[in-house]
């Protein structure tokens, strides 16, 4: 075998484009081992390796950017959280990422997403000013200078029908508690989350720089995100950008407001429940109590847990771009999921994340296992027990 | 002095319940005519020990005799002084545990053991010990680095006058040449300046250290307590007297000259961490090649070190040493390209922190063998290695320099290897292997069996690294640091201080006349009967420590202080002539004798068991314990070390009519567990003349057995015990009983 030419120069580069602690790594090889792509056979998780490819990434050797191995990790966190010696392994897969995107050459499945988020603020192809389709029938308050929160919606839930259920729910949810808040609607952009971990950071910067500017200028202070995705980027990667605001998840605000007895609900639910936790919920945002307080109120019994729950939840591998990637049946992180809740016996599986209700609802149509399982997002029980407690 | 004999039998534990002790009493009473026999439910508490005491005092008994628990147990409550003979007859743990109660068989045991106490309580002396003369209890530290130093200062702190010798003009040893120091403090991220100064100053103002710098040692003769040392100075000889001796001389880095492979010597950019250490220290950090300072480089770890054909052990300290020289480059620029090629970063502890601060710092660490360094054309270096963390060979990028990071040999692994006096002719040959001693000219002690120390492995002088660290296997002499394994600078502070307590426990036991380890107190020694010494020179040549030392005539000239009690000489005297106060071939000879053979129509076999008093011993205690059960055929005798063996006995045992003999001591052989290092191969080697001497008798060779075991063993003892009597049985009586 011809010996790979270790390189400086490249090691740094990545390291530059966000890997920053990519030597930190002593190779350990834990994080193999946690990664969710040891659970399921196939091809990608034959070939990825995510000890191998941030050894790579160290010692600037060629061979990690082939596409099945580059962009295979949904950045879950699950080796992030547990590694021994604290490398911020997403970062370095963004960065290794960055390193080739930025070249220009991001792999053929991706490019019409980005081409989109680029042209029209949003990864769904979907048009500017049908951003606020969602709002129909509604009567959404605009946002002003007297509203307390900016709602940002996840442009999923704007454009995908299935979702949309998402921001209606919570809208019903916060007027009802008697939020204040508005939308600023058209001429908001996607957040730019998994943008930038698909590696185009020009992209995420153009998306952040224009949030920035339209919120700064409408005089935001406090957001109020629908989806995990969002809240995180908003909170750890605006505010170096100049985005300060205090950003909030909607499964935290609105257990403060139960808290304080401004959400009254109905235990109307009398489905066997389990929750999912979101990985950027979860592992990233360490929120897992806020959910589950908000389920049980809406539940007749306890929710269930899953087998592997909170800090250990298993991904729905729609992270990191992966949303968009198409995985043979059998190699979906998902079905695993589906399975978890059927072993604990569940009917309803709920979560709280636009990508999670995706990824999940599609794999349990792909187990065909829609008659015993239903997806839900938490806004929706939540919402169906508002109603019938009114 | 005339002996009256108490025996006290105990029947609390079990033991009363099992035996019949009126019989047991009838043994004593009534065979061995004992003047006073008690009996004691409850033998070890107050009123019993009372009951013993006030015999002592008051019925003018003054040796012992007690059957009860096994002696390892309860020895304070047994404790009456060195002046009482005692023997305790071990009825609980190997009798009555470990055999079926009220059984003739056992009764036959526990009767057995008692006569062979009542034979040995009457054939002991108290102990007189050996009190040297004009004794000194200084101690002589060899080497002035920091084990040495460290060694020398503990040892003044605690109040001992010091002799620190050293043989360059300066104190310090590696210390001298080092730049700065890896970590030892909190964040354990940054390096440390060297402490030389101070430690030097510590043993400047030390009052009790008296220090000899650019010397030599001439010749160290004598004993424990009276060690006489010649130091020559620039031409002048000064004598001092010493008690013990810490070893520190230190270790050198291995020849680079031998690393071929990894170019030294033919290309002029690779160097040694030594050498690169010398560049910083005087500050020009320059290719040799061209003089042009050095803008990247590479570290080749283990350059000799774990490599069967060079050092196949692991040296230490080489990983952090490294990665401190890699720090001087990153000090001086964060960019530069370094490499770490290595086997495992043997970085533990607090090192770690230190290893991950430089993986942070981007030097590139490559696991894998390096392959080869190539001249890049340009009049860099590349390496080629295989990368074992992406399975792939890989190459460097140009470097300016590669440093080989050489292990670490003993000082004490130099020299021709030391030859004892040509066999005279018609001497017989030895069978027993001599050790290797190679005479490095550091210590030159005048031993008959060399001037230096015997090694344990690759040339370091230690004894036994698990078990006993800092011993050797020359009574007084300590090794620490370096030169008793390959350690880094925390250790070899430690290791002075330990050395330098063994030092001192070893002069203060010697002044009472007392053995050090591993029979720390024994009073007795090895005396002898130089009457009938025929000058076999076996007792010399067979001691494990180097205690005997031997006229011009070949007589021997035992070292008393020098010994450890193990027996070995007694053993190997085919004259019968060296004994101690409580332990002689006769006197075992005798116990022996005392054992009850039935007659071979009564089939019932007698076995003679002889018993490592180290771990065999302990372990049939253990047995017991556990209530493991074993065939009751078997007689007990503790022996100090299988090395204590006297062919004789195994005659005396087979004239007796005894049916097997089985010697159960500790591993030998390279990886030995022998409290006294060669005695259980010496009694394997006794064992194979006594197998031929069998076969000429026409007995069968299988009658005598030796098993190896340790105390964690004693799961294996039934087997052991149980196959050895049914082979026995196979075999048939011996056709000696009754004769
Ligand atoms: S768990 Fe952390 S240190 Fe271990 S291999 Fe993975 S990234 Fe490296
Ligand atoms: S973030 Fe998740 S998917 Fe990515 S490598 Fe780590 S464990 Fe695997
Ligand atoms: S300390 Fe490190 S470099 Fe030295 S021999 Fe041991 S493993 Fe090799
Ligand atoms: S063989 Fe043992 S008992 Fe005999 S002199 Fe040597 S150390 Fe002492």
């Amino acid at each position: 075998m011809e010996p790979k030419n270790v390189s400086l120069e490249m090691r740094d580069y990545i390291a530059e484009m966000g890997a920053e602690t990519i030597n930190w790594c002593m190779q350990c090889g834990l994080c193999t081992n946690l990664c969710p792509w040891r659970l399921v056979p196939g091809e990608t998780s034959d070939g990825f390796n995510i000890r191998h490819m941030q050894r790579l990434g160290q010692m600037g050797m060629e061979g990690f950017e082939e596409e099945t191995i580059l962009f295979a990790c949904s950045t879950c966190s699950m080796c992030q959280s547990n590694c021994p010696r604290g490398v911020k392994i997403v970062d370095n897969v963004r960065g290794m990422r960055a390193s080739i995107v930025g070249g220009g050459m991001a792999p053929a499945h991706l490019r019409p997403i980005l081409g989109s988020a680029h042209a029209n603020g949003n990864p769904w192809a979907g048009p500017r000013e049908k951003r606020t389709v969602w709002q129909e029938g509604l009567d959404i308050p605009q946002f002003g200078p007297e509203t307390e929160y900016f709602l940002f919606v996840c442009c999923h839930s704007c454009y995908d029908p299935r979702s949309t259920k998402i921001a209606r729910s919570i809208a019903a949810l916060l007027r009802h508690a008697g939020v204040s808040f508005g939308v600023i609607g058209a001429e908001e952009s996607c957040c730019g989350e998994s943008m930038r971990k698909m590696g185009d950071e020009e992209l995420f910067l153009k998306l952040a720089e224009s949030n920035i500017e339209l919120y700064n200028g409408k005089g935001v202070q406090k957001i109020i995100t629908t989806s995990p995705h969002c809240l995180w980027t908003f909170k750890n990667e605006y505010p170096e950008l100049g985005g300060e605001w205090e950003v909030i998840h909607y499964t935290a605000l609105l257990s403060q407001l139960q808290e304080e007895g401004k959400l009254p609900l109905a235990k109307s639910l009398a489905k066997k429940t389990a929750f999912h936790d979101p990985c950027y919920l979860g592992r990233h945002s360490e929120i897992y109590d806020a959910p589950r307080q908000l389920l049980s109120s809406a539940l007749q019994a306890d929710p269930v847990e899953l087998g592997r729950a909170r800090e250990l939840s298993l991904c729905c591998a729609g992270g990191g771009g992966r949303i968009w990637a198409e995985v043979p049946m059998g190699e979906r992180f998902g079905e695993l999921r589906i399975k978890d809740a059927l072993n604990v016996g569940a009917e309803v599986l709920a979560t709280s994340c636009p990508y999670c209700l995706n990824m999940l609802t599609d794999a349990c149509k792909s187990l065909d296992q829609q008659d015993s399982l239903e997806i839900l997002e938490l806004s929706e029980i939540l919402a169906g027990a508002l109603e019938e407690g009114q | 002095m005339e002996k009256k004999t108490g025996v006290y039998i105990c029947t609390g534990c079990g033991i009363g319940d099992a035996l019949e002790s009126a019989a047991l009493t009838k043994v004593a009473t009534g065979e061995y005519k004992v003047p006073v026999c008690k009996e004691h439910p409850f033998l070890c508490s107050a009123e019993g020990a009372a009951l013993i005491r006030t015999d002592l005092e008051e019925a003018g008994v003054n040796t012992i005799v007690i059957a009860a628990c096994s002696p390892r147990v309860m020895t304070d409550v047994f404790d009456f002084g060195a002046d009482t003979v005692m023997e305790r007859v071990n009825l609980r743990e190997q009798v009555v545990w470990s055999h079926p109660a009220n059984d003739e068989d056992t009764q036959m045991l526990a009767e057995d053991q008692l006569r062979m106490g009542l034979v040995k309580a009457r054939d002991a002396e108290p102990p007189e010990p050996f009190m040297a003369e004009d004794l000194s209890k200084r101690v002589l530290v060899v080497g002035g680095g920091l084990a040495g130093m460290t060694s020398a200062n503990e040892a003044a702190k605690a109040g001992y006058e010091v002799v620190l010798v050293e043989n360059s003009d300066r104190l310090g040893g590696y210390l001298k040449d080092v730049y700065k120091l890896p970590p030892s403090q909190p964040p354990y991220e940054e390096l440390q300046e060297s402490n030389l100064e101070a430690l030097t100053q510590e043993v400047n103002n030390q009052p009790a250290i008296k220090t000899y710098l650019g010397v030599q040692i001439e010749a160290i003769s004598g004993a424990p307590c009276m060690f006489d040392v010649r130091i020559r100075q620039n031409g002048q000889e000064a004598a001092e007297r010493v008690g013990a001796i810490v070893l520190a001389s230190g270790s050198v880095p291995y020849d680079p000259n031998k690393l071929l492979d990894l170019g030294y010597g033919k290309v002029p950019d690779v160097v040694t961490a030594a050498q690169l250490e010398a560049m910083f220290t005087t500050g020009k950090v320059t290719r040799p090649s061209n003089g042009q300072p050095v803008k990247s480089v590479a570290f080749i770890l283990c350059a000799g070190s774990r490599d069967p054909q060079h050092l196949p052990y692991c040296s230490a300290a080489c990983c952090v040493e490294s990665l401190k020289q890699a720090k001087y480059f990153k000090e001086t620029d964060g960019g530069m390209p370094v490499y770490v090629f290595y086997k495992d970063i043997r970085a533990s502890g607090n090192y770690e922190l230190f290893y991950k601060q430089l993986q942070k710092d981007g030097v590139f660490f490559v696991r894998g063998a390096v392959t080869a360094i190539e001249d890049d054309g340009s009049g860099g270096l590349t390496v080629l290695a295989d990368d074992e963390l992406t399975r792939s060979p890989i190459m460097s990028e140009s470097v300016d320099l590669v440093v080989l990071a050489t292990g670490m040999v003993p000082t004490t692994a130099f020299g021709e290897a030391f030859k004892a006096q040509a066999p005279k002719e018609g001497d017989e040959e030895s069978v027993v292997p001599s050790d290797t001693i190679l005479v490095s000219n550091i210590l030159n002690l005048q031993y008959r069996q060399g001037p230096e120390m015997p090694a344990l492995q690759y040339g370091f002088p230690d004894s036994h690294f698990i078990c006993f660290p800092y011993e050797s296997r020359r009574t007084g002499i300590y090794a620490a640091g370096s030169v008793r394994a390959p350690m880094d600078y925390a250790r070899c502070t430690e290791d002075g201080a330990g050395a330098a307590l063994k030092a001192i426990q070893c002069v203060e036991m010697v002044a009472q006349g007392r053995a050090v380890h591993p029979r720390v107190g024994d009073q007795t020694y090895p005396e002898f009967f130089m009457q009938r010494c025929t000058q076999c020179k076996r007792c010399t040549e067979e001691c494990p420590f180097g205690a005997i030392n031997e006229d011009e005539k070949a007589n021997p000239l035992p070292n008393p202080t020098r010994c450890r009690r193990c027996g070995v000489c007694m053993g190997a005297c085919p004259e019968r002539i060296i004994s101690f106060k409580n332990y002689s071939v006769a006197m075992v000879g005798n116990m022996i004798k005392g054992i009850n053979v039935p007659e071979e129509d009564e089939e019932k076999p007698r076995l003679l068991v002889l018993t490592c008093e180290n771990d065999a011993y302990p372990a049939l205690d253990l047995a017991g314990i556990r209530r493991l059960t074993y065939n009751p055929w078997v007689r007990f005798i503790q022996v100090r070390c299988l090395g204590s063996m006297n062919l004789v006995w195994i005659a005396d045992a087979l004239s007796k009519g005894i049916d097997g003999i089985l010697l159960l001591g500790c591993k030998h052989g390279d990886e030995y567990q022998c409290h006294f290092i060669k005695g259980s191969e010496l009694a394997n080697i006794r064992m194979t003349k006594v197998q031929e001497t069998l076969n000429r008798l026409v007995l069968e060779s299988d009658r005598v057995r030796l098993e190896q075991l340790s105390i964690a063993d004693y799961e294996r003892l039934p087997e052991i015990l149980d196959g050895f009597a049914d082979r026995v049985q196979e075999l048939g009586p011996n056709p000696y009983k009754g004769y």
